[in-house]
């Protein structure tokens, strides 16, 4: 039997929040593209962007989903954060407006995705430096005060923005590896290597099965 | 173990997690739906953790071939809830019934009695006492029921944390959006795997006058010297009685389903694929047995155009299907009567177009790769008076008939079945001939000749061989009319469909990261003229496909909300697949039935294996007696467009007795006055249904008020009069009280008792207006031809709708028997006197 394998082992879901205009769909873009988005749009609904990686030798596809930051849609992206791995909560360094809602964006998050999913804070368009309203240091308060992971990156730049997407991957391989993230909830938001249609899977999805044992 | 069994058990457990064992598979299993039979289920019994489910696939071959002919139909997990049963068939020895219950869920399935069914019933009975001593978890079930391929199962599960199927998020590569994939490229590459292979087609129509079977159809069915390959019979009214169209049951459906059987060419085996009937309509499928086995997805469904658009007097049936790998539907329909109602013919056709859904992908007619279009049109020929009608037929100038034929008219005008074709006619018109002869009507209504049974089709690689009637067969005042064809068919050879599709996966794999799906939408704002009662207003939005893959398009539920959209609108496709450059219009049509003041809504359109489009529907409404509480409007004197805001706000808020101003609404009373002056010896009068137009000159009359006279003719004022009862803010008859109302319907005295002390006084006094009314129009049952129990039947319904609208034809026994009491017993004392 052929093999034609899957070239990534795991899958992990992660949903990009924050208000209007900060830049969400500017930072996957440049994530997945290499890209800056002049230009870009508003989202209105929700933007799908996938990429693979890296981590400890494992390799990981990333299903991204950025989401319409418009206040009106709020009602109907909160569907969206279940099930999701990795959260990256973004807001936009000049406006000071958009930090100060960050609260209102932790809680949704925390009410509606699991405690094991990652969150990590994101200060955009940190190339702005001259325009800037929110200081490092209080952000990197705010981060620490909830326990959550922080840079401040820039999607025109391309500065930080791997690292934001790489380092909380890292931390959701860290869970499974500590055994704090349950594989088969499909609430998890990380699944194994799916099994080729077709063909028998057995040697490459042993190490599944095991995996699977252990939860 | 057999190797067949072997092969499938390894392509069901790809369908899973590796850690999710099949356990257990039974094949070649049909699932049970109330009459109907649907082959090509397998079931699976499947562990996880120790916790059992038991999964019903659908296959779209008899023996699937590859993880992509299955798919997930109902998943049911084994706990304490879960049981089965099985039950004998009578007569036969060699099949039972396996019957799975699942808190109210039952589904029944027939398999036959072997090792194969011990075995896997032993499996399934061990697994439930193994879910007694475990506590089971489900939540790896929750993924697959975002697969599901009929997720209308999925809400009877009980498992209501999955309003939006978000799981197959996580799913990835194995989701619905790389099948969608392979389909398309499949169907690129179909030259490469299939041959062109010529069947043979007998489409047959013919409406039966009521009449039952009593003589052979071998001279119909049977009258080419081959067997066909394929039967698609058609009947129109098989059953006139009010019965059938008031329940939609008849015994005729099985007593012509057996003369059917009987007249098939006796030099062939034939095998049912399909039955769909509606009230008189009837529609059956047969293949050669030895095509059946390449046979798959098939689908019937039944559409109703007649009274409040969606009783079954008229309509269409439907049975679609893929013969090998090209897609058949079959459409049986009988349109609206009478010479001038021809429009209504073109509507009634739009209809069945529109509606007919079903639930096998393509799932629209127009989308088949062939379509046979049947029935009694009911189009006649005009100008013409019968004598002249005659006399061209004596003179065979049938040229000359058939340019005054209107279907041709209308069909040329682009009205009406637009690029369909239909053969040269060269038989006599088959309508009407007095009944057991060859004569036309020599009643004397002495209607025109006409040909009213037709056969269409459309679609490439279809050659019609013959098309004709037969005058042998004297039953009805219609002959029957039949076409034989000969069509093109893709025939798959196995191992190269193997060889491109192990191919094909190949690919995809490799390019995975490039086959995102991409759309773009013209607009994501759609604002709604102001929005009135039943008038429908459509928008459409169009969806280009931009990326390099076909995009599987649907639009999804919200968090907590139980349909992808509101009530009062309809998306029509609400799912469909777009190739890459290609567009797709979908219409958005609102039609408002209830109070609102304002709609709005976000809808998600959702792309398979992609991403999420936001589309706002907004819009303002105008207020209407249709949709307003009866306790409203018998506070309000003037047409509602006349009230003011200060007077409406009052009307809506007083709810003191003092306020009433009359003790029926004012519009109830002129619909019932015009109707008691002009309708009471309409024969039919609630049976046809009137022109949309007709309606909303009426609705604009009561509303906006007007010193002209009720326009429309006597049977629109009285549809409008079902439906101003249908859509009343509340139900004459409150809904707490009807299941007692039910369970007192056998007694007079109790029934009274109910609406004496549960109705409030307006609605009483509706309720017993109405009665009042019927008892009047029954005193004239001579000329009307209706009897108590057909009225009650009729408004019972009605009078006591349901909560959530039945869009069946179907009305229930018990209300119309409630209903029946106050036809036969006066109640009019009770009524409160007007001030």
């Amino acid at each position: 039997m052929s093999a034609g394998p899957y070239n990534y082992s795991y899958i992990f879901k992660y949903i990009i929040i924050g208000d209007m205009g900060v830049g969400k769909s500017c930072l996957l873009h440049q994530f997945t593209e290499k890209k800056f988005m002049a230009d870009c749009p508003h989202t209105i609904g929700v933007e799908f962007g996938t990429r693979i990686i890296e981590v400890s030798g494992q390799k990981i596809k990333l299903q991204i989903w950025d989401t319409a930051g418009q206040e009106r849609f709020r009602a109907v992206t909160r569907s969206y954060y279940r099930g999701a791995a990795g959260a990256l909560m973004v807001y936009d360094i000049t406006r000071r407006s958009t930090y100060n809602h960050l609260s209102s964006w932790l809680t949704d998050t925390r009410n509606l995705t699991n405690p094991s999913t990652v969150i990590f804070l994101i200060g955009n368009k940190c190339d702005l430096e001259g325009q800037r309203d929110v200081t490092y240091e209080e952000a990197s308060k705010f981060a620490e005060e909830n326990g959550l992971m922080f840079v401040e990156a820039s999607a025109k730049t391309g500065d930080n923005v791997e690292e934001a997407f790489l380092e909380t991957a890292k931390k959701i391989y860290q869970s499974i590896q500590d055994g704090r993230l349950d594989l088969n909830a499909a609430e998890s938001g990380v699944q194994h290597k799916p099994s080729q249609p077709g063909r028998n899977n057995l040697s490459s999805d042993q190490q599944a099965s095991k995996d699977n044992c252990a939860c | 173990m057999l190797a067949v069994h072997r092969d499938v058990l390894n392509i069901v457990q790809a369908k899973f997690l590796s850690a999710e064992v099949v356990r257990s598979i039974h094949l070649n299993v049909s699932a049970i739906d109330g009459r109907r039979c649907d082959e090509n289920r397998i079931l699976a019994l499947v562990e996880y953790n120790n916790s059992f489910a038991l999964f019903i696939l659908i296959s779209s071959k008899i023996k699937p071939l590859s993880i992509s002919d299955l798919s997930i139909e109902t998943v049911i997990p084994i706990d304490e809830y879960f049981s089965c049963d099985t039950e004998p068939i009578e007569g036969s020895q060699f099949h039972i019934i396996f019957i799975i219950t699942y808190k109210k869920i039952v589904r029944a399935f027939k398999i036959e009695i072997g090792l194969e069914s011990s075995n896997f019933a032993s499996e399934v009975i061990r697994s439930k006492e193994v879910s007694l001593y475990n506590k089971p978890i489900f939540v790896w079930l929750d993924k697959y029921i975002g697969t599901m391929s009929e997720p209308s199962h999925t809400s009877d599960l009980g498992q209501t944390d999955t309003p939006i199927i978000r799981q197959h998020i996580a799913q990835g590569p194995s989701g619905i959006n790389r099948d969608s994939m392979l389909k398309y490229q499949l169907k690129l590459k179909e030259p490469e795997f299939t041959q062109k292979q010529e069947f043979s087609i007998f489409v047959g129509t013919w409406n039966v006058n009521g009449q039952p079977p009593s003589i052979s159809l071998r001279p119909w069915l049977s009258c080419d010297e081959n067997p066909p390959d394929l039967y698609a019979v058609g009947f129109q009214e098989i059953d006139l009685s009010k019965e059938a169209f008031l329940f939609n049951d008849t015994p005729r459906e099985a007593e012509w389903y057996k003369y059917v059987m009987e007249g098939v060419h006796p030099k062939a085996k034939y095998k049912l694929v399909g039955l769909a009937r509606l009230v008189g309509m009837q529609l059956v499928v047969m293949v050669n047995s030895q095509h059946y086995p390449y046979v798959k997805n098939i689908s019937v469904d039944t559409i109703g155009t007649g009274l409040l658009g969606k009783m079954g007097n008229k309509g269409g049936v439907g049975v679609r299907m893929e013969l090998h790998n090209t897609s058949l539907c079959f459409v049986n329909s009988h349109l609206a009567a009478h010479v001038d109602e021809y429009e209504r013919r073109n509507q009634d056709y739009k209809d069945i177009n529109a509606r007919m859904n079903f639930k096998r992908t393509p799932q629209a007619i127009k989308d088949h790769e062939q379509v046979y279009w049947l029935g009694d049109l009911n189009y006649r020929i005009t100008d013409l008076t019968t004598t002249q009608v005659k006399t061209l037929l004596n003179r065979h100038e049938l040229p000359t008939l058939l340019r005054a034929d209107q279907l041709n008219q209308q069909k040329e005008r682009g009205n009406v079945l637009l690029d369909y074709e239909e053969g040269d006619i060269k038989f006599q018109p088959t309508y009407k001939y007095d009944l057991n002869t060859d004569t036309f009507d020599t009643s004397e209504k002495a209607r025109p000749p006409a040909w009213t049974d037709r056969i269409l089709w459309r679609g490439k690689g279809v050659y019609q061989v013959a098309y004709r009637s037969h005058m042998d067969l004297r039953l009805s005042d219609h002959k029957p009319v039949s076409a034989l064809f000969k069509s093109e068919i893709s025939v798959v050879d196995p191992s190269k469909y193997r060889r491109v599709h192990e191919e094909l996966l190949k690919k995809m794999d490799k390019y995975e990261n490039e086959y995102l799906p991409q759309v773009t939408v013209d607009q994501t704002e759609v604002v709604f003229e102001l929005v009135k009662f039943r008038e429908r207003q459509t928008r459409e939005i169009t969806i280009a496909n931009t990326g390099m893959v076909p995009a599987e398009f649907e639009f999804i539920k919200k968090l907590d909300e139980n349909s992808y959209c509101k009530d009062w609108l309809r998306i029509i496709p609400y799912c469909g697949s777009i190739n890459p450059g290609e567009k797709c219009d979908v219409k958005l049509e609102v039609c408002l039935e209830t109070d609102l003041t304002k709609i709005y809504d976000i809808l998600v359109l959702h792309l398979k294996g992609g991403k999420d489009m936001f589309i706002i529907i907004n819009g303002d409404c105008q207020k209407s007696s249709f949709t307003t509480s009866i306790s409203t409007l018998c506070r309000i004197s003037v047409p509602i467009m006349q009230v003011t805001d200060e007077q409406w706000r009052l009307a809506l808020k007083d709810v003191s007795e003092s306020s009433v101003l009359y003790s029926v609404p004012r519009e109830l009373w002129l619909i019932i006055d015009h109707l008691y002056r002009h309708g009471l010896k309409t024969r039919d009068l609630f049976e046809s249904s009137a022109l949309h137009e007709e309606i909303i000159r009426i609705r604009d009359w009561l509303d906006f008020g007007s010193l002209d006279p009720l326009p429309g003719n006597v049977q629109a004022v009285a549809e409008t009069l079902l439906l101003f009862l249908s859509f009343t803010k509340d139900p004459v008859i409150p809904y707490d009280v009807h299941d007692a109302c039910i369970a007192a319907a056998s007694n007079f005295q109790n029934c009274r008792q109910i609406v004496l002390q549960k109705v409030s006084d307006l609605h009483r006094n509706v309720f017993l207006y109405i009665c009042m009314f019927l008892q009047e129009i029954l005193k004239y049952s001579n000329d009307n031809g209706y009897d108590a129990k057909t009225l009650a039947s009729l408004f019972g319904d009605i009078l006591l709708r349901d909560q959530i609208r039945n869009s069946k034809p179907q009305a229930s026994r018990g209300k119309s028997n409630f209903v029946y009491n106050f036809l036969v017993n006066d109640m009019s004392s009770s009524i409160m006197p007007h001030k």
